[in-house]
């Protein structure tokens, strides 16, 4: 077996790793800005996919295929984001006698649009949240949309039926938002999936997020495993994931994780994936979708079952019996966090901050885990989702994880670009998340209270530090110009530091 | 030496003289301070203070994407310091452009995919104008100020850099 990775970044790494601890070679492949990209390096082979723009490389289907055949490889792991939840790809790949290490193109098609997933969830005895049965037409009219927004009630979710990642939803609270806010989703779902259909779910007050990945192999085994918490969201997109979650006991674990496991079997799914849940005020919870890959979050449950999950997708490809403990997977041991690490500004309204990293110190110590995807050198481009890392923290208890992660986001160094590590520093002080009372709304909330006040608040102490460092480093750059010290590169910033002094002087 | 170092908005006058041995004799607003610093690396500096609760403490100066900008990393933060005002003002932040005129730049690189206003449009403070998409997430900017738009300098489809003024609005 040799698998190509059809993807990049951090979790292209993270494949490598599980395919290298299993003996198994591996492909990576690249776009025109990602030649010097840490997957490329850290895999076997590497074979150019094409320029920059996704659709023309990380989603181009054909050349794909190409490359896994041009590089012989018998197996194609798509990782998440990307192709890994096109079924024509999936398809493409097996009738190209490569094997997709996932499921199959069937049961990615059904779940992949949000509607028929809704529909078999439904059919499998799984309460649905209530909204439109079928996508609307291109050509529905306002009037038509707006008598069925009116139907299922204010506030409401406009939702690409191709959706993933908060790509291509967006919340209605009235009427007057309803035409605008399903005109900006068509065009971003249009843009991420090539597909613009959208429908309308109704938004629930005070939801949390809760998931159950499970396992399921080609001999009708399916294993659900311990739920994931994500309720930290930031207009719908996840930044901090846990398991287990503190609302969730073990008679309402094993309530949801048998639902999880009927919808899977009702499908027939098999390799990974990933059932959503959002759970009410009231206790009740209700399917939300299926991720038909492996989710950014995983790492949180390996963490709390010591199960590796991509070792499984791979094994469960390649034909092996799953013969792991269900009730290992069932049972969390200890606490884990992870937080989503994005070359962002939180303190300009978290826009992308792409650009030269200089250099890179990953956090670790006792319970810590790295699942990084670039490093010192690398040029952070504008073409793909700007995160760079995902941050784990594991300890026995939440409190324990919590300190942890603060322990560690303080030594997490990503010099040159911005980062949202000073935001995750700020948030696990947070009372509400310390006590974790929040719902997928709290964050949203939080952050428009705060009116952009900094995330890097420092305090006059740390202010001071501040500036006897930046006095000593110009002082310093300033004598390496003047030939007075030696072993410090002279780039452009520090030669017309210099320059400017000189002219002082 | 002496320079003007700016942290947090606040501007301080700071001048620094070596003392030998790694040591700095460092003036910050008329207050000295001793600083014995080593550096760590390209971009690492180790400080040792005399002065504060905690005494050893590790600083990371590096250059920012922006030009002429520095961040400055300490424990899990980051922020921007401008050393003799050679941090490039970000017209974003207000910059003025003529008698009461006001530029909408470009935050990020990306790509222009709707323009929501025409020149002589009113418009209010915050209305959308522009929806720039980068790393696949469409952000709109908003007007910084109400007034009338002047100018469009972009049509959709056109790839902008960080900077690159997008509407001007009178």
């Amino acid at each position: 077996m040799k698998i190509l990775i059809a993807n990049r970044g951090e979790i292209a790494v993270r494949i490598v790793r599980a395919c290298r601890e299993m003996g198994i070679p591996t492909v990576a492949v690249y776009s025109d800005c990602d030649r010097t990209a840490r997957h490329v390096r850290e895999a076997d082979q590497a074979i150019h996919i094409g320029p920059n723009e996704a659709a023309r490389s990380y989603l181009n289907s054909a050349a794909m295929v190409d490359a896994a055949r041009r590089a012989d490889a018998s197996a194609v792991h798509p990782g998440y984001g990307f192709l890994a939840e096109n079924a024509a790809f999936a398809a493409a790949c097996r009738d190209a006698g490569l094997t997709f290490i996932g499921p199959s193109p069937d049961a990615i098609a059904l779940m992949g649009s949000k509607t028929a997933a809704r529909g078999a969830a439904a059919r499998a005895g799984v309460p649905v949240v209530p909204g439109t049965q079928e996508p609307f037409a291109r050509d529905a009219s306002d009037a038509e949309i707006a008598r069925t927004a009116a139907e299922i009630g204010y506030p409401l979710v406009v939702k690409a039926v191709a959706g993933g990642g908060g790509k291509g939803m967006r919340v209605v609270t009235g009427p007057g938002e309803l035409r605008s806010s399903i005109a900006l989703a068509r065009s971003e779902a249009g843009t991420a999936f090539g597909d613009s259909a959208v429908y309308l779910e109704r938004r629930l007050a005070h939801p949390r997020h809760i998931e159950i990945q499970l396992l399921a192999d080609r001999f009708g085994t399916v294993v659900p495993f311990v739920e994931r918490e994500c309720s930290i969201q930031r207009r719908h997109q996840k930044v901090v994931e846990e398991s287990p979650s503190v609302i969730v006991d073990a008679p309402r674990r094993a309530r949801i994780a048998e639902a999880a496991a009927a919808v899977a079997r009702a499908v027939g799914y098999t390799n990974a994936g990933t059932i959503e849940f959002l759970l009410d005020e009231d206790g009740s919870f209700y399917f939300l979708e299926m991720n038909t890959r492996l989710q950014v979050e995983h790492p949180v449950t390996e963490m709390v079952t010591g199960v590796d999950l991509v070792q499984w997708q791979i094994r469960i490809a390649r034909g092996e019996r799953l013969d792991l403990d269900p009730l290992r997977a069932l049972t969390p041991r200890g606490h884990a966090i992870e937080c989503r690490i994005y070359a962002e500004d939180p303190d300009q309204g978290f826009l992308p901050s792409p650009g030269l990293i200089r250099a890179v110190r990953p956090a670790s110590g006792p319970g810590i885990r790295d699942d990084g995807g670039v490093t010192a050198g690398y040029t952070v481009p504008v073409y793909y989702d700007s995160m760079i890392a995902k941050l784990v923290a594991w300890a026995d208890s939440r409190d324990e994880a919590i300190a942890r992660m603060s322990r560690a986001l303080s030594e997490y160094q990503v010099l040159g670009i911005r980062t949202t590590i000073p935001f995750f520093v700020w948030l696990m002080q947070q009372p509400d998340y310390r006590a974790a009372r929040y719902d997928t709304t709290w964050l949203d909330g939080i952050l428009t209270s705060r009116r952009g006040r900094s995330f890097n608040d420092l305090g006059p102490d740390d202010e001071l530090l501040v500036a006897l460092a930046a006095a000593v480093d110009t002082y310093q750059r300033a004598s390496a110009d003047a030939g007075r010290v030696d072993g410090l590169a002279r780039s452009g910033h520090w030669q017309r530091t210099a320059r400017a002094e000189a002219l002082r002087a | 030496m002496t320079f003007e170092v700016e942290v947090a908005g606040a501007r301080r006058t700071v001048s620094i003289e070596p003392a030998g041995h790694g040591r700095y004799r460092i003036v910050v607003d008329g207050t000295p301070h001793e600083v014995r610093a080593e550096r760590i690396g390209e971009f690492g500096l180790s400080l040792i203070t005399n002065d504060g609760a905690v005494d050893s403490r590790e600083v990371n100066v590096a250059p920012g994407s922006a030009r002429g900008e520095l961040l400055v990393e300490l424990s899990g933060r980051t922020v921007p310091v401008m050393v003799d005002g050679r941090r490039r003002r970000r017209a974003a932040d207000g910059g003025a452009h003529g008698e009461g005129e006001q530029l909408v730049v470009a935050p990020m690189p990306g790509r222009v995919v709707r323009v929501l206003v025409a020149p002589g449009d009113a418009v209010e403070l915050r209305q959308g104008l522009i929806v720039v998409e980068a790393m696949k997430m469409e952000n709109e900017l908003g007007a910084p100020k109400p007034g009338r738009v002047k100018d469009v300098a972009v049509t959709p489809g056109t790839l902008v850099e960080a900077g690159r003024v997008l509407v001007v609005i009178e």
